[in-house]
């Protein structure tokens, strides 16, 4: 089998082309629960990552900005705020019902105007070069099938000066917090996604896919390798997350 | 970026969603918070040298630790200080007093204060949502009278306590007394400022005239 063909999904292995419909039917199962799903299975700390992730962004007024696999949209409502009516956030899915989800969520709580939409897949943005001061992915570059792709496309897209964040699990250094994360995510995150979304396997496709996702070094040298400068990742709660940054200058 | 002691993140996540909360009871008051949205403020409170950014949204505020970036403006000051830029009404005497330092552009933090000082929470108005307008409206009364009623005596009291304590007990000095004391004080210095320059010109004499010590 060569590395063209198949790609994993979870720890199945599985032709590259049906990743993205397998990854889709995932979050169209999860899509209504997820919000109380990532409180459920982070115990609430989800937020404080993404509060770290819009830290580390540095957004100012009138930015534009591009928010990858946004879901239910928590960075996109932080950055719309801080952009103000000069700037604009342009929120993101591959998935219609998450972005559908996140469309009602967002508009709900009073923010429009400097908000877009489009259900777009990171590995082939519809943007021309240079377009965007800040890009971010949170919690989504796992389930992309060609990561160092969609890594390519999110620097030509960014502006000179601009920053990409990439928020994502990641892999815990300390080896006893690594044990206890292992039988969390493989014993109890599936029978919560059980009671909770009626679904233990999709969940297990996340507690999967977050060990097949490469780990703090390698994705730091996949953006280098796609022209990122000046990158660097910081541990969240000891690695479990990390958040990586890399310059376009 | 600043260095110091930081409060923790999960802190600054409740503290702005309290703050948001009280802001969400003034919705016009809010609203004004607009004209600043996207600015950065660096708040230091000295002494920790603790960064707490704020950065105002459309009608809400976002806090952070740190914050990748320049800020717009820096204020830096004391907690009491600080406190008091928000709350006082002569917020002029905090910012040009140097109470509070301000780095960057000065009138942002000026703007900052006065949105923050004028947000009125309508209490009755709150009220009525849960009990309707009749009750809310008589409550409302009821207090603002209570109020006045406390503010007269307040007067009263502390003219009255004034009074006893300077004619009374004795244990106050009165207007005249303390005019009259700082006229000594001020005689006092002059004197003894004259005193000094006279000093310095004999020990400049003797040394004219070849003196040693």
């Amino acid at each position: 089998m060569s590395d063209h063909k198949t790609t994993h999904f979870g720890y199945q292995q599985v032709p590259a082309e049906e990743k993205a419909s397998r990854v889709r039917a995932v979050f169209d199962s999860v899509a209504d629960r997820y919000d109380l799903m990532n409180d459920l299975m982070s115990l609430g700390i989800h937020r404080l990552w993404k509060r770290t992730a819009v830290s580390l962004a540095g957004v100012r007024r009138g930015q534009r900005v591009l928010d990858l696999a946004s879901g239910t949209g928590d960075l996109a409502e932080r950055f719309a705020a801080i952009v103000g009516a000069e700037g604009e956030v342009v929120v993101t899915d591959i998935n219609a019902a998450m972005l559908e989800r996140g469309r009602s969520r967002l508009t709900d709580t009073g923010l429009a105007g400097n908000l877009r939409y489009a259900q777009i897949d990171a590995e082939r943005l519809p943007f021309p070069d240079a377009y965007f001061d800040c890009i971010t992915i949170g919690f989504g570059l796992r389930n992309v099938t060609h990561k160092q792709r969609a890594l390519d496309e999110m620097y030509r897209v960014l502006k000179p000066g601009g920053r990409a964040l990439v928020l994502e699990f990641s892999h815990p250094g300390n080896p006893a917090l690594q044990k206890a994360y292992d039988l969390y995510s493989f014993t109890v995150l599936p029978t919560l996604g059980r009671l909770v979304a009626g679904d233990a396997a999709s969940y297990r496709y996340l507690a999967e896919s977050i060990r097949m996702h490469p780990d703090q070094e390698t994705l730091r040298a996949m953006m280098e390798q796609a022209g990122f400068e000046r990158c660097e990742y910081f541990n969240l709660t000891g690695g479990v997350v990390a958040i990586h940054r890399g310059y376009r200058l | 970026m600043s260095t110091g002691l930081r409060i923790p993140d999960a802190a600054l996540a409740a503290l702005e969603g309290l703050i948001n909360r009280y802001l969400a009871l003034d919705p016009e008051g809010a609203h004004r918070l607009g004209t600043l949205q996207g600015r950065v403020f660096l708040i230091e409170v000295s002494g920790f040298g603790t960064p707490i950014y704020l950065i105002p949204g459309r009608n809400s505020i976002q806090l952070y630790g740190e914050y990748a970036g320049e800020p717009d403006c820096t204020l830096r000051g004391s907690p009491a200080a600080l406190a008091r830029l928000g709350l006082s009404s002569h917020r002029e005497d905090q910012l040009f007093g140097g109470e509070v330092q301000v780095e960057g552009e000065t009138d942002l933090a000026q703007a900052l204060g006065e949105l923050l000082g004028g947000i009125e929470v309508d209490w009755e108005e709150q009220l009525s949502r849960l009990v309707g307008d009749p009750i809310a409206h008589q409550v409302g009364s009821g207090l603002r009278s209570a109020e006045r009623w406390g503010r007269h005596s307040a007067e009263t009291l502390t003219r009255n306590l004034g009074e006893y304590l300077q004619e009374e007990a004795r244990l106050l000095p009165s207007r005249n007394e303390i005019d009259a004391f700082l006229d000594d004080v001020d005689r006092l210095r002059d004197d003894v400022e004259r005193l000094a320059a006279r000093v310095a010109r004999i020990a400049r004499l003797r040394g004219d005239t070849g003196g040693e010590r």
